[in-house]
Order: structure tokens, then sequence, then C-alpha cells
């Protein structure tokens, strides 16, 4: 996967605010943050790489897909893990919902169970395979998010503030395994700035424009200088 | 949940689901069927109280779901002693407390998973009228799934109101609980796409 993420002119209306205004880009580097204000445009800016989001004008492609016109290619390229755990549980016990991601792949009942087994190994969570995933807690649902996304072997990772609802501990934890050296390319929004200074590149969002790409620390100290005006 | 899967290795655990179904549904609905009289309820009661320890499920278990339906129980008994004679009030509740407490050996003993399959199996024929079998066992798992989370913004929803002195009241309890459900539901559909479900 050597193709970079690259957005040209992209706008997005939801409903009468533009979400996204003239957004383009070209992105070629292994871990991104986005960072921003509540309300820049970084959740939606996730949303349309993760094909959620339909571009109102302009192209995007994400690593040679076009998530609009390709959503089945999409889905086996991109992982996607939101800030809400409890939305992305479907299944009622752990193992179950770590299996569900696999459903579509139809793989024979031996090879899911062992990607299963191996993931939930992966995360921690082999001890708690049977019990009922809402009676977990909020940073275990989180590494269950985590451990479905995962299982489908995604090339590009996006997390949608992964560590919003998490206490510290829980967030070092998610943050651990989402930055973590792999072969895997990561997309993360986040308002955690110390996180966002562990990619490679940082965007940096304001008023629904991208206004900043580049060094994470300079686009940090940018973003905190702005804010302090 | 009335009921979730409890782990265990007895041949009802390890017996294939489609088939499992298929006599539970027979037990059930020959429970069903029997007259409204007082051995019907005796009959009724042995037949769960055996298929309990025939299963290896066990009678604790059993007691957990008659306490679980304890609600269906006063509900149904109430009204129906209002309207029939003692007899037909007991033998009646009694066998639709046996007929959901027996259906609840399925789940009990079955991972949703393996359900889910079955189901797919089972509804295959009806694909040639158009039914999609995986997409109709979706929708059962998500709202098998649903049922606790919605207690949970229900129980959240309350919480706030009485954070914020609200007074307890049908309407001002609604009308949160449908937005902040409306909401989970635009998450989980986004959830579903993510995750591979078009």
């Amino acid at each position: 996967m050597t193709e970079p993420i690259i957005l040209d002119d992209v706008c997005v209306m939801l409903g009468d605010r533009l979400a996204l205004d003239s957004v383009s880009l070209h992105l070629d580097a292994h871990r991104i943050a986005v960072i921003g204000s509540n309300g820049s445009g970084k959740s939606t800016f996730a949303r349309v790489l993760g094909g959620l989001v339909s571009p109102t004008t302009g192209t995007v492609s994400v690593h040679g897909v076009d998530p609009v016109r390709q959503s089945a290619a999409l889905r086996r390229l991109v992982g996607f893990v939101f800030s809400n755990p409890d939305a992305q549980i479907i299944m009622p016990t752990v193992a179950e919902d770590a299996a569900f991601s696999l459903r579509s792949e139809k793989l024979p009942r031996a090879e899911s169970a062992e990607r299963v087994r191996v993931a939930l190994e992966e995360f921690g969570l082999t001890e708690l395979a049977d019990r009922a995933a809402y009676d977990l807690s909020g940073g275990q649902k989180q590494l269950l998010a985590l451990c479905g996304a995962v299982i489908r072997r995604p090339q590009l990772m996006i997390a949608d503030e992964p560590t919003a609802y998490l206490d510290a501990r829980n967030a070092r934890l998610i943050a651990d395994h989402l930055l973590a050296p792999t072969d895997r390319r990561l997309v993360l929004v986040t308002h955690d700035l110390e996180l966002a200074q562990r990619c490679d590149v940082a965007v940096l969002f304001e008023d629904g424009r991208m206004t900043g790409v580049g060094d994470p620390a300079d686009l940090v100290s940018r973003y905190e200088a702005s804010l302090a005006c | 949940m009335l009921t979730l899967y409890r782990p265990g290795t007895s041949w009802f655990y390890r017996a294939p689901a489609g088939p499992k179904a298929f006599v539970l549904l027979l037990v059930v609905l020959a429970v069903s069927l029997l007259p409204s009289t007082y051995l019907s309820a005796a009959i009724a009661g042995a037949v769960t109280v055996l298929a309990y320890i025939v299963s290896r499920v066990g009678v604790a278990e059993l007691g957990h779901q008659v306490v679980a339906t304890r609600w269906i129980i006063v509900i149904t008994f109430g009204f129906q002693v209002l309207f029939l004679p003692m007899e037909s009030a007991i033998a009646n509740t009694a066998r639709v407390v046996a007929a959901i407490v027996i259906a609840a050996l399925l789940v009990l003993t079955t991972r949703v998973g393996d359900l889910l399959d079955a189901f797919e199996r089972g509804l295959r024929p009806f694909t040639r009228f158009g039914l999609d079998p995986a997409r109709v066992a979706l929708v059962l798992a998500v709202a098998i799934t649903t049922i606790p989370v919605l207690t949970r913004l229900a129980v959240g929803v309350r919480e706030a109101q009485r954070a914020r002195g609200a007074r307890a009241g049908l309407r001002s309890f609604v009308i949160p609980f449908l937005v902040v459900s409306l909401k989970h539901a635009d998450e989980l559909g986004d959830a579903l796409t993510a995750r591979g479900v078009s």
C-alpha cells in the first residue's frame, strides 16, 4: 500500500452547515494525527475517509480507493474505531462480538475461531471471552471495539477520538495499541495533544477548513497559541 | 436481559443449534397446547423441571429464570383471575411461564453466533421469495444486544432529569429517551457499516 490519501477540493454539507470547506490534502505518512476544536471538521474528515459521509463536492482517494464508488474495497482496506464504545458492540458476548467482524468474510469456522483467539489474546481479552460485552468497563469495551476492527486486518485504521470516554490508564492502553509499530497505517482524530505528537504528521482543522499540515510539534504549538487568544 | 448464554459443557450445550431449537419448539408447543386444568399446570411444571435437569443446566438456573419472569407471572395471573375461574388462571399462567422458561434453555446453552448460523440455514429456503437470511439474523442479534443498552440509556435519562430537579413523568421521559435512542441507532449504523455490513 504505497498510494497516499488524497483529497481534492472536498466540501461536505451536513444539513445547512458547511462541515468541510474546500479541503485539499496529500498525505502519505504512516501515522497521521488530526487535531482541532469541537466542530472544526476533524470527525467529518475521518468519516469521509471511512466512507461514512460522502463529499458534497470534490474527490477523495484513500490509498487508491474511492470511498464513494468502491465501498466494498474500502471496507476491506479500512478499520474504524469510534469514541463511544457502547455503540460499537453488536453481539452479546466478547468472543461473539470479535467474531462478528469476520462474518462478512465467510471464513471456515476453524480459521475464524483461531483469528478470534489470537485477537482476544493480543488485546488481553481472553479471560473475558464468554462475558457479556455490556458488563465490561469502558476501557475493556474500547479494547473490544479495537479488537473487532483489527481482527479484519485493515491496512488503515481510522480512530475518531478513541480515548475520549476513558480514564488516563485505559486511554494510554488504547493509544499504545493504536500507535504500536505495525504495517497498519493510522489516522487518529484526537483532542489529546500529547498523543498527536506521537504521530508522524498532524493535520489541523479550524471551522471546517484545513489550516495546517506538517510536523505534529509545530502544529500543536500553533493550535495551543490559537486557543490562548 | 431475561437470558444470556451461560458457559457449560453438557451434551445439551454441545448439541447443534438447529435440532436443539426444533426439539425445544416441540416441547414448548406441547406445553402450550395442554388444557386449562390443575393437572396441566402440574405437568407444565414437571416438564420444565425435567428439561432443566436433563439438559444439566440445573434447577438453580431454573429458579433464576422463574424469578426473572415474575412480572409476567403477576400480570398474566392478575388479568386472568379477574375474568376466568381460578383453575384456568393458574393453568394458563403456568403454561405461559413454562413455555418462556423452556424456550430460555436455547439461549442459555447456545452461543448467539451459533444461533444466528442455524437461523440463517433455516431461513435459506425463503431466499427465493427475496428474503435475506443474513440480514434477518443480524437484525435479531442487534435486537438482543440493544435491550441492555436501551435500559442503560433509560437509567441515564432518569438520572439526568433527577439531577436537574425535573419531576418524573411519562412525557418528560419519553422525548429525551427517544432522542438518545435514535442517536444510539445512528452510531450503531455507522459501526455496522465500518465492520463490513452494507
